[in-house]
């Protein structure tokens, strides 16, 4: 078989809706815009998931790529210093939560697929609490073993993203599938110019100005609404 | 263990320390040189330098004060009716507007057990530029058991304005700060209004322990014409960004997240939000709105939180001039 369509399979695996750890769904504020009215339609929708694109863009994506470049040259304290700089650079209390919890779920199925010893490491040092395991972290690791290039794991890591408030908001806000399927293929035209951004950044390059979701965020964080978590 | 509240820099001939952000991979299209006065001139390398202690009576006191122009710091007063105790200090600029070229560079360190209020005497506004930039460098020390509510009046970008700051804060697990920054999105009625229209805005703020475990680190970079800061989710229709950092015990950073409701107040287009810093640092709370008043007095009523739960005192009305 062409291990180039090997790579395609085992991207589309580590891009699917069902990876790592099966169905859930998180809305990254998105209930709450829904519920005040801010996201309403198509229009709002679109520049919503614009902000989030970003905002992943600019942290997780930087310690995604930064983890995968760690691994590729056998560099375990690299790997954790990403790890840890994600976790400090943060802000949002709730999105730390998902972060590790995604991140060690992947973490154990990582050494379920890949005989690699870093796998092994960063995941004992995630029991053992002596790095936060954060789930682009893990990403980089995952995509780097199965040998996926760090530019499929840029793409990988934002779909993700946009795809999850997509499919949260045809549940919450009032959008056909028509709607976000449209919004998606919009959007995947922008993610080469944005890898092109983000690929020189170090990892204490960091930064995100999204004040707006964040107020959504804590709105969501104390509140009472929980059809989805943030 | 040895504590470390060194700030490790450099010093410039001019015995003030060099503020430099010429490594920063956004100010990099802002590094030509002014054509007016050099960088580092007379006049346009502010440095600031407060030292708090208790004296011997037991009393919280400005003990240690230098500065050069532009940055003006006279003595401390005694102004706050909930604290009366409580050394308060205005920091003035001789300058007006912060230009193209400026550094300032303001080191506020709290001795063990002190306690002060330290904020502007009016809005900082960073002038329209054509060359370079303006920075601000500032080192934030705070040891055992002492407490800082740093709260300046807002900052105001004007067309083409570029502007980075570092905030550096080293805190003991005892202290707590109060730590906050407004941000307007430029001057809204003058000239047919600019909002938006400055260059950049580059703001970092990070924390450490005196033994040197990292709190936190924040940093936004607002560009406009990278990014629009009107899009949904950035500042949306709002006009106005508070930042507010808390440090503090897990302890009062529980009780003051308890304490405070986020809300989006659609008729008067306001809106705040809190979570918890990482690493149990403590808090940070965000606020936007339309106009500078209203975003100072949500600030206002969350400091009345924090001192009433860390000081067990009141935060006295604002002054009407203010």
């Amino acid at each position: 078989m062409d291990p180039q369509l090997t790579n395609i399979m085992r991207l589309l695996q580590f891009t699917d809706s069902t990876f790592p750890v099966g169905t859930f769904s998180f809305s990254n504020g998105l209930e709450t815009a829904g519920f005040e009215n801010i996201v309403t339609d198509k229009a709002t929708l679109r520049d919503f998931v614009k902000s989030q694109a970003l905002q992943a863009a600019f942290t997780d994506g930087i310690a995604a790529l930064a983890a995968h470049r760690a691994f590729k040259r056998e560099d375990y304290p690299a790997i954790v210093e990403a790890d840890r700089t994600l976790i400090l650079c943060k802000m949002n209390d709730e999105a730390r939560q998902m972060l590790r919890r995604m991140g060690k779920k992947l973490g154990e199925l990582a050494v379920k697929l890949f005989d690699d010893s870093i796998a092994r490491q960063w995941l004992a040092d995630i029991r053992q609490d002596t790095t936060p395991g954060t789930y682009p972290v893990a990403q980089g690791i995952a995509f780097a073993a199965a040998g996926i290039s760090e530019a499929d794991l840029f793409c990988s890591h934002q779909y993700g993203v946009v795809n999850m408030v997509l499919s949260a908001a045809l549940r919450c806000v009032r959008v056909s599938h028509y709607d976000t399927q449209e919004i998606l293929y919009e959007m995947s035209s922008e993610v080469m110019d944005l890898y092109e951004q983000v690929k020189p950044l170090e990892i204490g390059e960091m930064h995100a100005f999204f004040p707006e979701l964040d107020i959504l965020a804590s709105l969501h964080e104390k509140g009472n609404m929980r059809m989805f978590m943030n | 263990m040895a504590f470390d509240y060194q700030l490790h820099q450099t010093t410039s001939s001019s015995g003030v320390p060099e503020v430099d952000f010429s490594d920063r991979r956004e100010m990099a299209p802002y590094l030509d040189l002014p054509q007016a006065m050099y960088v580092g001139a007379p006049g346009k390398h502010g440095y600031l330098r407060l030292g708090f202690e208790i004296d011997p009576d037991g009393k919280s006191i400005l003990r240690d004060l230098d500065r050069r122009a532009p940055l003006i710091v006279q003595q401390a007063l005694y102004f706050d009716k909930g604290m009366p105790e409580m050394p308060c200090v205005y920091i003035l600029s001789s300058g007006g507007p912060n230009v193209e070229g400026d550094r300032y560079q303001q080191d506020i360190t709290m001795n063990r057990g002190s306690f002060a209020f330290v904020t502007t005497g009016a809005a900082t506004k960073l002038a329209e530029m054509t060359h370079n930039y303006s920075g601000l460098s500032q080192h934030i020390v705070l040891k055992e058991d002492s407490y800082l509510e740093f709260m300046p009046e807002p900052v105001y970008p004007c067309r083409h304005t570029r502007f980075i700051s570092d905030t550096d804060i080293i805190i003991d697990p005892s202290a707590s700060l109060f730590y906050s920054e407004i941000f307007m999105g430029g001057r809204k009625y003058y000239n047919g209004g600019e909002l938006f229209e400055y260059d950049i805005l580059s703001v970092c703020s990070h924390a450490r322990r005196p033994d040197g475990t990292p709190l936190f680190r924040e940093k936004f970079i607002i560009d406009p014409k990278m990014v629009n800061p009107r899009q949904l989710g950035i500042m949306g229709k709002y006009d106005v960004f508070a930042n507010v950092i808390v440090l503090t015990s897990k302890a009062h950073a529980d009780k003051i997240y308890e304490a405070t409701t986020p809300f989006i107040d659609r008729e008067h287009s306001l809106a705040c939000g809190i979570t918890h810093l990482p690493n149990d640092a403590g808090l940070l709370f965000k606020v936007l709105g339309m106009e500078p008043g209203p975003v100072k007095a949500v600030v206002r009523e969350f400091l009345s939180k924090f001192r009433r739960e860390v000081k067990g005192r009141e935060v006295p009305e604002e002054f009407p001039w203010r």
